[in-house]
């Protein structure tokens, strides 16, 4: 159902209500100090060194989370589709991972610290710990489901065993791998700017953190509109390649139905 | 026990024996790895002393105010945005706004208005957790049939009584995985805002334990906190087929 686009008066006057309110209050309330106006926010973003020092710790996080992300989905997506394949790799790993899984993922971040000192390869390794669990399970649960049919005709074309992972397991098990990318991508976010905030000396979670602890609370604030930004962004441009990436499979099922 | 329990149960008695050997044979750092025995002693011992149920018990507080002040806030919200267009565009844009933003951003925010006390936790707490229960609410009312509303209207049910008795019944399934999801979210940010800003709490011990180097200590939190995501995990599965079921 393609609804058009309204512009949402309702929404934006909202939002914009609340901002001038806010707007209003802080610099009649004389608190500038810690709830500075939103254009003082606005205002930090702007100013050159801010907006230098923001797209330095910008482009640092963002490599973390690049380099986090595509580890955890690479090696998740590998085990999973083993795990999921082999009913012996599942039964072996299936306590272990029972034990493992409630565990909060930021636990992690003191053991990263210890083993890996506080550069980007501990940040890295805490972000894939964390985003590679939805991905492992969704993969699992994408290959346990696959039709055996499939399977069986690809042995019956004579596919040997890899190929049959390669071939035909994964692309079936694409949607859901798809979904414990898409639950993954905060989960990666998270980390990494909770990693850099317990002991990180760059990027957006530091930078929000020390202009806090500096009393710069508009540098703080500009800081944050950056962050949501760029979550907002990534989630846009996840579900863009994931519209794409499942076109096909998307045009299989409705031939299908017909 | 079956086959399949069995070869995991192995597989894990594997991994502790080779843990302990390795680590007494010293082929690993001693002060990164300590021995498997080492680190489930002083797992029993702080369990003994009271003080890692006095740690957890803090960080529970916490966990449970922001976490049922989300649930009390969000349900209602995400009926009346589900139910009425109206609502739903006038808060859809603030919603949009905020959402993105990953949570422990906002722990600098509340530590400037609330200090680095039990109120900075629970707020930070409550602004995760209200994403998935507002979501998964706005959705499971929009999902029901419309017949159900329909039919309780011609019977005569008032308004409120409709809400009441037709839809949040109908759409408490999916208000339940909302309640779940943010259930294990509350756990990562209890220990991260007690990482970030605290003196006491299950975070800080693991994290303090790591900057004191008691290594066995760190483990300990951590097993800690993996026993508390089971168990909380599974009070809840017992609690919501509970309540599923009642319907």
């Amino acid at each position: 159902m393609r609804a058009e686009r309204r512009f949402n008066t309702a929404g934006v006057g909202l939002f914009a209500a609340l901002l001038l309110l806010w707007e209003v209050y802080s610099r009649a309330a004389g608190i500038q100090d810690y709830l500075p106006p939103p254009s003082a926010a606005l205002k930090a973003l702007v100013q050159p060194d801010v907006a230098r020092a923001l797209s330095g710790h910008l482009a640092g996080t963002l490599g973390r989370f690049v380099g986090g992300y595509f580890l955890a989905a690479a090696l998740a997506v590998a085990a999973g589709v083993v795990l999921g394949y082999s009913r012996f790799a599942y039964s072996v790993s299936e306590v272990i991972t029972e034990l493992l899984r409630p565990m909060p993922s930021v636990a992690i971040i003191p053991v990263a610290i210890l083993c890996l000192g506080i550069g980007d390869a501990m940040m890295i390794a805490v972000t894939v710990y964390a985003a590679a669990w939805p991905i492992l399970l969704n993969t699992i649960d994408g290959v346990r489901n696959l039709d055996r049919t499939l399977i069986d005709t690809g042995r019956t074309f004579g596919l040997g065993r890899l190929k049959i992972l390669w071939q035909v397991a994964l692309p079936a098990a694409a949607p859901y791998i798809a979904t414990g990318l898409r639950v993954s991508l905060p989960i990666a976010l998270i980390l990494v700017t909770t990693s850099e905030m317990v002991a990180g000396s760059a990027g957006l979670g530091y930078f929000i953190l020390d202009e806090e602890r500096s009393l710069r609370p508009a540098n703080m604030y500009a800081g944050i509109v950056v962050v949501a930004l760029q979550g907002y962004a990534l989630n846009r441009l996840f579900l863009l390649v994931e519209a794409r990436a499942l076109a096909w499979k998307r045009g299989m099922r409705t031939r299908g139905e017909a | 026990m079956k086959a399949s329990k069995l070869n995991g149960v192995l597989a894990l008695a594997a991994v502790l024996a080779a843990w302990e050997i390795v680590a007494r044979a010293g082929l690993v750092n001693p002060l990164l790895f300590p021995a498997m025995s080492r680190i489930l002693g002083s797992f029993a011992a702080l369990l003994m002393s009271g003080e890692i149920p006095a740690q957890v018990a803090r960080s529970m507080e916490r966990a449970a105010a922001g976490y049922f002040l989300a649930a009390a806030v969000c349900i209602p919200l995400g009926v009346a945005m589900g139910l009425s267009g109206r609502v739903y565009r006038a808060l859809e844009v603030v919603v949009e706004t905020l959402r993105p933003i990953p949570p422990p951003v906002v722990i600098p925010v509340a530590m400037l208005f609330l200090g680095i006390g039990d109120g900075m936790k629970v707020f930070v707490i409550f602004f995760s957790c209200a994403w998935p229960i507002l979501l998964n609410t706005i959705d499971g009312v929009r999902n029901i049939d419309r017949l159900l509303v329909d039919t309780a209207r011609t019977f005569g049910l008032a308004r409120g009584k409709t809400t009441l008795k037709v839809v949040l019944p109908a759409a408490a399934p999916q208000i339940v995985t909302g309640l779940r999801i943010s259930l294990s979210i509350t756990l990562i940010l209890v220990v991260i805002s007690e990482m970030i800003g605290s003196s006491d709490g299950i975070g800080y011990f693991i994290l303090n334990a790591q900057r004191r180097l008691k290594i066995d200590q760190m483990y300990a939190g951590m097993i800690t906190l993996a026993l508390l995501g089971y168990f909380l995990n599974q009070a809840f599965l017992f609690v919501s087929k509970r309540l599923l079921h009642g319907r």
